[in-house]
């Protein structure tokens, strides 16, 4: 089945994913583990966990016969990135404005 | 990772002439940008910049006024989204302006740029310590000592 790429505000927009972060961030948990905290199907877990992956949220490695996830950097950068926009924005905003109130003061 | 930006500058000018610049429409656009903002409470005005979608943000920014303590305390929501009707940035602006003796503090405070910033702030002191867990876990494996 086709997952549809969502950026990673949509990736957090469901709670059902945040949760599944929450707990991935105090501990790597197996598939298995991390499903049986959720009441939902084990292909809706499946599906979910596609999509934090393929959102660079998660990694997924094999270790034994079992499957880890364990969080990734990669997603959040993206929030990071947006971050920073605005906060280059208003820097580069008020220095304008202090240019602005430097020319007014040797008028 | 913080998650509210906060920028604190000082000009040399007394706080009316500052607050002047943050309220008057004609001022305001000489270096923030155009729009039809009013010191009122309760007044929805616009702003318009770049566009970037990598972020779902289409450059329209809708505010509403929420507080004006004049020549204090100025605070605007501050909205957006990938196209209008669809809102996914829903931000406050505060500004801050404190006298000084030959000047003017002024505060900036742009919060709630990411909803459920909570979770960010959750991964981020989570991910570095479990990826040290799961290299143990890799290193147990290669080298055979299994736990029962």
């Amino acid at each position: 089945m086709a997952q549809p790429t969502l950026d990673a505000f949509q990736v957090i927009a469901d709670p059902g994913r945040r949760q599944m972060l929450l707990l991935l961030s105090k501990n790597s948990l197996t598939i298995n583990n991390l499903a049986e905290n959720f009441d939902m199907s084990r292909p809706a877990v499946s599906k979910h966990i596609k999509i934090l992956q393929t959102a660079g949220f998660i990694s997924i490695t094999d270790i034994g016969r079992e499957r880890y996830c364990t969080l990734k950097p990669d997603g959040f950068n993206e929030v990071q990135d947006w971050i920073s926009y605005f906060d280059k924005f208003w820097s580069g905003k008020l220095k304008k404005l202090e240019m602005l109130l430097n020319q007014k003061a040797k008028k | 990772m913080s998650k509210t930006i906060k920028h604190t500058l000082f000009y040399s000018h007394a706080p009316e002439i500052v607050w002047e610049y943050l309220t008057k429409a004609e001022l305001i656009e000489q270096w923030l940008m155009k729009s039809d903002f009013l010191p009122v409470v309760g007044h929805e005005f616009k702003f318009h910049t770049r566009p970037l979608p990598q972020f779902n943000f289409d450059g329209n920014v809708y505010c509403k006024v929420l507080e004006v303590v004049p020549q204090k305390k100025l605070i605007y929501s501050w909205k957006g989204g990938p196209r209008p009707g669809d809102i996914n940035m829903d931000s406050i602006v505060k500004w801050i302006l404190i006298p000084k003796d030959n000047g003017t503090e002024l505060q900036l405070e742009h919060s709630g740029l990411i909803e459920h910033a909570g979770i960010f702030q959750a991964m981020n002191e989570g991910w570095l310590k479990n990826i040290k867990k799961i290299d143990e876990l890799i290193n147990t494996a290669l080298h055979g000592t299994t736990h029962p």
